[in-house]
């Protein structure tokens, strides 16, 4: 037996149980059901680790594009969807089961553009401002903006969970939306995003829906009433929640409606 | 006293509040050792979505100490020389289970008898070194991604590595994702100090469950992964 081997002290501990000498071992059972670690009067000292931790659980994003374009307006569709995302923000905000925090972000395309209706923010926090339809459907610049925001690590940090991408449109793009679609399904963060996509109507354009979809696990639904938006939006707080309270909540649910008039809510 | 090794090692490790709901073991693993070759400490976390995970993290833990151990026996030459010896230990060591199965993190540091202090790392976790000048990051905080996404043994994953000169008074912390991703960037500093101040003066016992109670008790909400914490410091250090 070499040196080496003969002076190895060698103490293992793994999976909490101690692999240590007969003396440490010993020194464990006296001091099995001992009280915090004393201080110099003899008292209990209280951890300063919450001083150096993260004070919020991790945060869970969801992201909504919501097409607020004049169509929109035709036949209760806003007035279905600003309920809709009403009802699941107080969904969410309620969620005190939660192992991660859901955080939401609102990016309405319409007559102003793509702009950010409502900034990413806890669930709980968010006052709701509701939306109007005017304009037409830059989905494009909508695209561009939700990258921006994924791969922003300063609104969604790196200790996030994936987050949540929410599509919802009743027409077609008028702006270039491929490139930045590219962008989006190509960026190192946005990439890993889980994206369910709802088209409303006959006049959605298929082909964008698919290429958003882009992955066997983001779904695309049909919805042909006003009734159904809010169908979809129950089912995407459904799922948001049990992932936010699942053992691990970067794991997509597996039961999934195939048809939003067979759920029952 | 005079025959005290120059370095003190001490750390933890907790299941994490997911894997106690599921009624699974703790997948962290670490393992701390003094020989010839210095005094090294390992800590590893099983990627969880993979069956053997827990294995593949224990193994890793002893595939750094048997590659140490040869690499030393070996005349101990360039850090790569190392490196590039654990992963076959760690295959040899979970065979016949694969790799893709037993997928773990990997972080390690080495205070090297011939005089420095080396630190590697294949995956996510926290690994530094702190001097008299300073922190010097090795792994952490995550620069892309999100949470719960790592590089590990048996991906083909590169090593990240630095080699130090031991000037005293260093310090070495690692630690597993559950641990680095609630840390504070910016309070790193003030964690370390606590560790040293709160932690290096009491007995290894004491000390351990010390340990153990903070990891259990860790104070970011709803945090859900298995928690290991492993200090290297040189005892009696300026900083310590």
């Amino acid at each position: 037996m070499g040196w080496a081997s003969y002076n190895e002290d060698i103490v293992s501990r793994r999976n909490g149980v101690t692999r240590s000498s007969t003396r440490i071992d010993r020194a464990n059972a006296v001091r099995a059901n001992s009280p915090p670690a004393p201080n110099n009067n003899g008292e209990p000292t209280l951890s300063k680790l919450k001083e150096f931790t993260a004070p919020n659980a991790r945060p869970l994003p969801v992201l909504l594009l919501a097409d607020v374009s004049g169509s929109m307006g035709a036949n209760g569709k806003i007035d279905a969807l600003n309920d809709a995302v009403e009802e699941m923000l107080e969904s969410f905000g309620g969620e005190d089961d939660s192992r991660a925090e859901i955080h939401v972000a609102v990016i309405t395309f319409g007559k102003d553009g793509a702009k950010v209706h409502q900034p990413l923010a806890p669930a709980a926090k968010v006052q709701w401002t509701r939306m109007t339809a005017a304009g037409g459907t830059p989905m494009g610049a909508a695209f561009d903006v939700a990258t921006g925001m994924i791969e922003d690590r300063a609104q969604i940090p790196s200790r996030a969970y994936r987050p949540t991408i929410i599509l919802v449109s009743d027409g077609q793009p008028t702006d270039e939306w491929r490139a930045p679609l590219k962008r989006l399904l190509g960026s190192e963060r946005a990439s890993k995003a889980t994206r369910f996509a709802m088209g409303i109507g006959d006049d959605v354009d298929e082909a964008m829906l698919s290429a958003f979809r882009a992955t066997p696990e983001a779904r695309v639904y049909r919805a042909h009433e006003a009734r159904q938006i809010k169908q979809f939006f129950r089912w995407v707080t459904m799922s948001v929640t049990q992932r936010s309270r699942s053992a691990n909540p970067d794991s997509v649910i597996a039961a999934e409606p195939t048809d939003l008039d067979d759920f029952n809510f | 006293m005079s025959n005290r090794p120059p370095d003190d090692y001490f750390g933890a490790s907790m299941v994490g509040p997911r894997h106690r709901a599921e009624g699974k073991p703790n997948e962290d693993s670490w393992l701390g050792a003094r020989g010839a070759f210095g005094t090294l400490v390992v800590v590893s976390d099983g990627m969880g979505s993979r069956r053997e995970a827990r294995r593949g993290a224990r193994m890793a833990c002893r595939a750094v100490l048997d590659a140490v151990r040869s690499w030393h026996k070996a005349g101990a030459g360039d850090l790569n020389e190392l490196l590039v010896r654990i992963e076959p230990v760690w295959c040899s060591l979970i065979a016949p289970s694969t790799a893709r199965d037993c997928a773990a993190t990997c972080l390690f540091a080495l205070a090297h008898t011939h005089g420095q202090i080396h630190v590697a790392a294949i995956g996510d976790g926290l690994a530094l070194l702190r001097t008299r000048r300073g922190l010097e990051w090795i792994v952490g905080p995550r620069s892309g991604g999100f949470a719960n996404e790592t590089a590990a043994l048996g991906h083909l994953a590169s090593w990240t590595s630095r080699s130090f000169p031991r000037a005293g008074g260093e310090v070495v912390v690692l630690a597993t994702d559950g641990v680095a991703d609630d840390l504070l960037p910016e309070r790193i500093d003030g964690f370390v100090q606590w560790l040293m101040d709160d932690f290096s003066g009491m007995a290894p016992s004491q000390r351990w469950r010390a340990l153990q109670r903070e990891l259990k008790d860790w104070p970011t909400p709803h945090h859900t992964d298995d928690k290991t914490l492993v200090v290297l410091r040189r005892r009696d250090g300026v900083l310590a």
